[in-house]
């Protein structure tokens, strides 16, 4: 392309030649007003552009490039191109800030900036709500007042950032891990990530081992000393009969809580499905209806009521493993004299209901919830005094999980309690009314409509 | 003044609000260990804790003041400055009151703890009242931080929450007196815990009613929320 200089002369030069024509062929005079008239085109052509391009450098930051003619639609395009490039630039520098922020915002953890005084410059949604901020308004803030532990704040000041700091505060969620990276200019990064969970988790460990260590501590520790009186001491036949006795008893103690603890982790293991397959349900409930009676020695009334006879499909021991775990926890907490039903019925909507209500003792509201809980018990002496191991409700809850039961306590301390296991529909079919057996040690009352009797 | 001091003037101004923001920070830590002590750990330990940090927040009480009285005498705060100074050495003090009152509640909880049946009596609603003051402590202290007028009156309105509840424990409390005297000694103790709960509610809607009175200069002691919300959009 020529020189823009250079073709600018090109109508100056006109002018001049102009200027000469009209001399040649009109003498001085003419030729003065042709290059007046000349001049003033030329001048009065650059100085329309020139107002253009002041006024639109002038103007708004997005307004038109104009146009224009001659020597000036060069530069006025060489403008346009820059201009569009640095537009294009600009919108990809904008996708590339956009892309990031919403990187920062997707970080499954809170996200923090703080400026080189500690106060917040920036965070993403996360941080907002594991801290209680409200931006952009707390914008500019320091950030150790709003978050006022006095942990956080030595850990802030004290400038020693390699290990995170855990903070626990009264607002959800209850206990944060807060990581700090300082960058740039001594500038910071504060990571928080919301540790609750994990702290439960690792807090039921500790106390499960614990626990189970204290359990198996007790009736060891009642062994190791009759085994030292045995040894000691010069005893009758009869007293020593009964010392073995009273080990024996121990010992099994020790025997069903590991028994227990076997049960338990081989449920929770995933490597280990339930066995499945579709059982009829009725002579399970005699066999559990037995079984209570067996063991509440006559002193409890036992009564079965089958509503409908139906099939589960699912693994028969768990199942059964977990409701014998019901039955006997209802005997073991009703006194004597005390009456216990155990109730089959398919619902409305076609899952099962097996329910156990005794008129034991009850359960305060406020351990129902924790009921399924490892060695949650309400009452220890009582517990132990009757031979629970404290893992009972525990394996009912996994053997339950493990067939997307549900188990629904009710009670009222004095009044007993109803423990019962709610079976999902498709793993409950209603048999057609075939004829039981009449259970041999209950009266099955009519509660349905179809009855086993 | 001149740019240097008016800059260490502001720093200083700084300080004593990170001041007794840390304080309330320490208040905190105290009450949640507090209620720790309330609901479950029957650990003694929690109740040194307790007492210790109410030595710490009475020594930063001393400290904040020393350092109120120092701006006031060298500086000369006007106007708002002046206002924020006399909101930090109210706030200061309603804190350090808190924090005895939180004392006092994980001593009795701590006498209480043996008890169990009788003292369990209305103890759940005693444990949520504790969670609705520790509530309020917060939202208080956030509204002086932030200088939120908003936020400083929804505090005095969950104060009537909290003594609803209180007169609520009291009434239930004095039936169980009634039908069972040896239920009165327990009660009593629940009684206190319930009364320096109700308490700390109150002294947190000091706190907020300060911050009003620091940021719009306005006296909205004894006023409702509603009077409050009123008074601010005035403006």
């Amino acid at each position: 392309m020529k020189s823009a200089f250079r073709r600018g002369l090109a109508s100056p030069a006109l002018a001049a030649l102009a200027t000469l024509v009209a001399w040649a062929v009109a003498g001085p005079a003419w030729a003065a007003g042709v290059l007046a008239v000349g001049a003033g085109a030329i001048i009065l052509f650059h100085l329309r552009h020139l107002q253009r391009v002041s006024d639109w450098a002038s103007g708004p930051l997005d307004a038109e490039v104009p146009s224009g003619s001659g020597v000036w639609a060069d530069a006025f395009a060489a403008i346009h191109r820059r201009v569009r490039l640095r537009k294009a630039q600009q919108r990809e520098m904008g996708s590339i800030i956009e892309r990031f922020r919403k990187a920062a915002e997707a970080i499954p953890d809170g996200v923090l900036l703080l400026d080189r005084h500690g106060h917040i410059e920036w965070a993403n949604a996360r941080a907002e709500q594991y801290v209680g901020l409200a931006m952009p308004a707390d914008r500019g803030r320091p950030i150790v007042n709003l978050m006022r532990q006095p942990e956080f704040i030595r850990f802030m000041e004290g400038g020693e950032y390699a290990e995170p700091v855990l903070v626990e505060q009264s607002r959800e969620p209850h206990l944060l891990s807060i990581q700090v990276v300082p960058y740039g200019a001594s500038e910071k990064m504060l990571l928080a990530r919301d540790v609750t969970q994990l702290e439960a988790v690792a807090r039921m460990r500790r106390d499960f081992i614990a626990n189970v260590s204290h359990e198996l501590k007790t009736p060891l520790t009642v062994i190791a000393g009759f085994i030292e009186t045995l040894q000691d001491l010069d005893l009758e036949p009869r007293q020593r009969e009964r010392y073995l006795a009273l080990m024996q008893d121990q010992a099994s103690n020790m025997q069903r809580l590991v028994d227990d603890l076997l049960a338990l982790s081989a449920l929770e293991s995933e490597h280990n499905p339930p066995n499945e397959a579709e059982f009829a349900l009725v002579p399970l409930l005699l066999e559990l209806s037995a079984q209570g009676k067996a063991l509440a020695h006559g002193q409890h009334e036992i009564e079965l009521i089958i509503g409908d006879a139906a099939t589960v499909v699912g693994s028969r021991d768990e199942l059964a493993s977990a409701f014998g775990n019901l039955v006997s926890n209802a005997i073991r907490y009703t006194p004597p004299g005390g009456r216990i039903v155990l109730a089959w019925e398919v619902a409305a909507d076609g899952g099962g209901r097996f329910s156990v209500k005794d008129s034991g003792i009850g359960i305060a509201r406020e351990h129902i919830p924790r009921l399924t809980e490892r060695f949650y018990r309400v009452d220890r002496s009582r517990s132990r005094a009757t031979g629970g191991t404290g893992l009972g409700l525990a394996i009912v809850k996994h053997v339950l999980l493990r067939h997307q039961a549900e188990l629904e306590i009710d009670s009222e301390p004095g009044e007993g309690s109803t423990f019962t296991v709610v079976l999902p529909p498709r793993r409950v079919k209603r048999a057609p009314a075939v004829a039981v057996e009449r259970p041999p040690v209950a009266q099955a009352s009519t509660a349905g409509g179809e009855t086993a009797d | 003044m001149s740019d240097h001091t008016s800059k260490q003037f502001d720093a200083e101004m700084e300080a004593i609000r990170s001041g007794v923001l840390s304080m309330g920070g320490m208040v905190e830590r105290q009450m949640t260990r507090a209620i720790t002590a309330l609901r479950e750990d029957e650990d003694a330990r929690l109740i040194d804790a307790v007492a210790a940090d109410e030595r710490e927040i009475n020594h930063s009480q001393v400290l904040i003041d020393q350092q109120c009285a120092q701006i006031i005498a060298r500086r000369q705060p006007t106007a708002v400055d002046l206002r924020v100074v006399m909101t930090v050495t109210k706030v200061v003090n309603e804190l350090e009151r808190i924090g005895d009152e939180i004392k006092k509640v994980a001593y009795k909880s701590a006498r209480v703890r043996g008890n169990d049946q009788l003292t369990r009596l209305r103890y759940h609603d005693v444990v949520r009242m504790a969670m609705g003051a520790q509530e309020m402590l917060r939202k208080a202290l956030d509204a002086f931080a932030r200088l939120d007028v908003n936020e400083a009156a929804d505090v005095v309105e969950e104060d009537d929450e909290i003594d609803v509840a209180f007169n609520g424990v009291m009434r239930q409390l004095i039936s169980y007196m009634m039908e069972d005297p040896r239920t009165i000694t327990p009660a009593l103790e629940v009684v206190f815990i319930a009364k320096s709960l109700e308490r700390i509610g109150d002294h947190a809607k000091n706190i907020s009613e300060s911050v009003v009175q620091a940021v719009k200069g306005k006296d909205v002691r004894h006023a409702t929320a509603d009077q409050i919300r009123a008074e601010v959009a005035g403006e």
